[in-house]
């Protein structure tokens, strides 16, 4: 077939003539390409698009961004490099070996992508190195949007922070984040980075052989982030970290609206600033951050489970009226100590409370009471209405490594410890000690449980977020209104636990303390007298008003002693704050 | 239709004998030295255009390309008089792939020409081609006439011309493109006249140039080019051209060195580990790299040219003919877009691109040309 070799002849010969229109370009004009090349002539300049700003409830800025100007380098373009570090180091007022050092680090990076010499420089020092522009071509200003968190430690556990984003993040954003770029890691930044993020732009332009921009040859539009609005409300976020101070401000609030589970505020004591995480970290300043102390890096409200103490007796009462196992009016007389299972526990109070019956076990907050309860009732169906008030899953807070809490029960028993559960624990568990565990966010899901009638809301901390809700949990409605009673005399009727600490004339809060014993101790010895390390954690569980509840407070001070005496005045106040206008109006009439 | 596997020679009193397949000594060496040659430096090649993007995608390519030897091993052990047996059906299910990704494609720089499977996406009218290659074929064998009339070179034409639409319609004008040199390769070696070829050409060209400079209004011809760069970069195809030709200048005779291409890995490129990727190599391997590869490519389109004149039937000629032309229409009108000589469009490069379906496609292909090749001699 002649025409089958006709046609290969004639292909080999295009394909030659396009060897040859190749020998043109890179041989005979490649000098000039290489040049355009080197000046990059087109130059693509990425446009950062703004992140969204985080306004609290009523609308004030709480996160912001602000402009920061970096220093580059852009080693391919430079006549003698020491020569323009000298100058740079005199205007950055930095040793000359430090910024040496901090180049000799970029050596694995390709010659012409320019690196990071300096971050946050003053107006002056961008004035005077933009002046010398010229005489230095390879030094250049960038202009970077720098988080701003306007509240720093306060908001810390609400917001989180930004850091570069890792490898794995990169991979699965499909496309969205380039290495280098920044993404939220913790806090509202992670969990709405992507409505917060917007799109990076970009900008063509024809630059001169200094790197300057002459004009433009196109664009792709920067698209914004989303702005959001936080159910959080500053002042109350503000009254609360008041009350966590210095080295023993060590806690957790929070305050959420039992009606639709948004959070108010949320407190995480000690906290970090963020934005310390703005600029690039030092090695020593996260160094520094893993080892201070009480791991602030770490969110009480929701990463920490502790024994609820006292404040399980809300599980406990609704779980004996709501299966008859003890009536309302039922009563028990406490000495002070009573024995079940053959051993002898005693109430926090060495005398006893006399005749109790449910609201006044409640308000006096009496352990002989619930050991009886306990023993009545049993593990199995202490622990089956635990998990219905939430214990054993996680609340469903729109952020991220929420724990959840511990039911104990045989079969956790088995399971995690090989061991038999012993009855006495049980008795342990009516009281809130031994192994049940919960997070401070999981108490306020259980006290709004309370407040609003068995529903379970999911917290959440931007407002007009439509979280997953629960189905309702099958309560007896007047259980909860006998346990509601029982709350509202531990605040409000003189001998309540928290009457003395809390109380607050005209409105009808109510609430229940709990203390939690770190180590075994004599009833004799004093928190105040123990090292820090080994005093009891203090709980207060709260909600206002009696009728048609919109707030409940938790308060947690971890080593702080007992619920009365150190967390019920941080619940007292949170109240106040918020009910301050309503409280005017009251004292005005 | 009559079988094809039945040799057209009827008179042949070994009319049901399949030809046996000969020592594997007798493939031809060239052709598979250029093919693993070939997609060797492309997976070298793809690293380095994407090592600066998100994802690198050496590692998905390697697996299309271990895939594609698979699938030329198997091809090239099927009787192409077989293949062309079934070749109505492929040509169907081609077809039916190509009206379905209309429905049910997910669209990707502005045409709809993906089917979603799983984590990879698939071309329907990568298959379609090779359909429409083998189904022409069977169509122009069975022929079986030294001249072609005219309601014949209709018929061959409509069949092409089905497809092509489809494409067209996506709208994917280079994969669309692709089924020209398809239609002309096979219909010059099944006997038009050169003459009629000729003036067929012509026409087109006298005409569509007349249209072009005096039948239509500047926005209008705007609107002509817009449809033929469906790529819809923000910045405009002469961005791409411009950064192209500076990538392959300033590679100048020896290169920048492997993975030292600074208009490739500062991503003033596009789409460099796809239709660009001959510039990263040209970048970063220079004049020699690129003469090195369109090397091979020669290599590649003289063995199967050989493998077509000694084919052993008019069947065999025509289908390595007509996947030939396809790959030639490739390499010659990728590397003249790479260089500045063409328009952009969105044609490949065979065995060096970065793709699925086409890489697939090729290996395929090859494997089918081989296949020819291993059973030229007649059995007597």
């Amino acid at each position: 077939m002649g025409r089958v070799g006709l046609m290969s002849l004639i292909v080999t010969g295009l394909l030659g003539a396009i060897a040859v229109s190749f020998w043109f370009v890179q041989i005979v004009h490649g000098e000039s390409y290489r040049e355009l090349a080197e000046n990059n002539r087109l130059r693509k300049l990425p446009m950062e698009a703004p992140r969204g700003l985080i306004h609290d409830r009523h609308g004030r800025l709480m996160v912001e961004n602000i402009p920061s100007y970096n220093l580059l380098v852009d080693r391919s373009r430079t006549q003698d490099l020491g020569r323009s570090l000298r100058f740079a180091a005199e205007v950055l007022r930095r040793p000359l070996p430090e910024l040496q050092a901090l180049l000799e680090s970029y050596r694995a990076v390709p010659e012409f992508k320019p690196v990071l010499l300096a971050e946050s420089l003053t107006l002056s020092e961008v004035a005077r190195i933009g002046v010398a522009g010229l005489e230095y071509p390879e030094l250049e200003v960038e202009v970077r949007h720098l988080r701003l968190y306007r509240h720093g430690e306060q908001t810390a556990h609400v917001m989180g922070y930004l850091a570069e984003a890792s490898e794995a993040e990169i991979a699965a954003s499909q496309g969205a984040l380039r290495p280098g770029d920044l993404v939220g890691k913790k806090g509202i930044e992670q969990t709405y980075d992507a409505q917060l993020r917007g799109r990076d732009g970009e900008r063509v332009v024809v630059v001169d052989s200094h790197g300057r921009p002459l004009e433009e040859f196109g664009r792709s539009r920067a698209v914004a982030g989303q702005d959001m609005t936080l159910a959080i409300d500053l002042d109350l976020q503000q009254e609360a970290v008041r009350w966590f101070q210095g080295p023993e401000g060590v806690g957790s609030v929070v305050a959420l609206d039992p009606r639709n589970g948004e959070i108010l505020a949320m407190v995480s004591a000690p906290a970090y600033n963020p934005n310390l995480f703005a600029r690039r970290l030092r090695k020593g300043e996260w160094q520094a951050l893993l080892d201070a102390p009480n791991l602030p890096l770490t969110n009480r409200a929701i990463q920490n489970t502790f024994s609820p103490g006292s404040v399980f007796k809300i599980v406990m009462l609704t779980a004996g009226l709501t299966e008859k196992v003890v009536h309302e009016k039922h009563r028990v007389f406490c000495t002070g100590a009573t024995v079940v299972y053959g051993r002898r526990f005693r109430c926090w109070k060495p005398g006893g409370h006399g005749w109790v019956d449910a609201r006044g076990a409640m308000k006096h907050s009496c352990d002989v009471y619930f050991y009886h309860l306990g023993k009545a009732l049993g593990i199995e169906r202490i622990a089956r209405y635990a998990r219905m008030f939430g214990l054993e899953s996680v609340t469903g807070i729109d952020l991220s490594g929420e724990k959840q809490g511990l039911v104990p029960d045989p079969a956790w028993s088995l399971r995690a410890r090989k061991a038999k559960w012993y009855p006495g624990e049980t008795i342990s568990v009516a009281i809130g000690q031994g192994p049940v565990l919960m997070t401070p966010m999981q108490m306020a899901v259980m006290t709004a449980m309370v407040a609003n009638g068995g529903r379970p809301v999911t917290p959440h901390l931007v407002k007009g977020a439509k979280p997953r809700t629960r189905p309702d949990v099958p309560l007896d409605r007047h259980a909860l209104e006998v346990v509601r009673e029982g709350l509202w005399a531990v605040v409000n009727q003189p001998g309540g636990t928290a009457h003395w600490s809390a109380y607050i004339a005209g409105l009808d809060m109510a609430g229940k303390t709990g203390t939690v014993q770190v180590v075994a101790q004599s009833a004799r010895t004093k928190n105040e007298n123990l090292p820090f390390r080994f005093r009891d954690h203090a709980w207060f569980s709260s909600f206002a008003p009696l009728r048609d509840p919109r707030l409940v407070v938790v308060v947690f001070a971890e080593h702080g002693g007992g619920g009365s005496r150190t967390a019920a005045p941080i619940g007292k106040a949170v109240h106040e704050k918020h009910f301050a206008s309503a409280l005017e109006r009251l004292a005005v009439r | 239709m009559r079988s094809i596997s039945r040799p057209l020679s009827s008179a042949s009193p070994f009319a049901e004998e399949r030809p046996p397949l000969k020592a594997l000594s007798s493939l031809d060496g060239g052709l598979l030295m250029a093919t693993l040659l070939l997609a060797a430096i492309g997976l070298a090649t793809v690293h380095s255009a994407s090592s600066e993007l998100a994802l690198d995608y050496l590692p998905r390519q390697a697996m299309w390309v271990a895939a594609g030897l698979v699938l030329m091993v198997v091809a090239m052990s099927i009787d192409y008089h077989v293949l062309l047996d079934f070749s109505l059906g492929f040509y169907l299910v081609g077809i039916a792939g190509l009206v379905l990704v209309l429905f049910f494609g997910v669209e990707r720089g502005g045409a709809k020409s993906w089917f979603e499977v799983g984590p990879g996406q698939i071309q329907p009218s990568e298959f379609a081609k090779l359909a429409t290659a083998l189904f022409l074929a069977r169509f122009l064998a069975g022929l079986n006439r030294r001249v072609l009339d005219l309601p014949q070179i209709a018929g061959a034409i409509g069949l092409v011309l089905l497809p092509m639409v489809l494409v067209v319609v996506e709208p994917d004008m280079g994969g669309a493109a692709l089924f020209v040199p398809l239609l002309a390769g096979m219909l010059l070696i099944a006997g038009v006249h050169v003459r009629l070829l000729a003036a067929a050409t012509l026409v087109v060209l006298v005409l569509g140039t007349a249209v072009w400079s005096f039948g239509m209004q500047d926005y209008q011809r705007q609107r002509v080019i817009t449809f033929l760069q469906p790529e819809s970069d923000p910045l405009g195809a002469g961005y791409q051209v411009r950064q192209s030709k500076i990538a392959v200048g300033s590679g100048e005779l020896a290169g920048k060195g492997y993975l030292q291409g600074t208009q490739s890995q500062l991503r003033f490129l596009p789409a460099r580990h796809t239709d660009f990727i001959l510039a990263v190599l040209a970048e970063e391997w220079g004049f020699l790299g690129v003469a090195t590869v369109l090397g091979f490519y020669g290599l590649y389109i003289v063995s199967a040219a050989r493998v077509a004149q000694r084919a052993r039937d008019r069947a065999g000629i025509l289908v390595v003919v007509g996947l030939l032309s396809v790959f030639c229409f490739h390499v010659l009108y990728n590397s003249a877009m790479v260089v500045g000589l063409l328009p952009i469009t969105g044609i490949p490069l065979p065995f060096l691109s970065y793709g699925g379906s086409f890489t697939l496609y090729n290996f395929l292909a090859t494997g089918i040309i081989l296949g020819v090749d291993l059973r030229r001699y007649v059995n007597r």
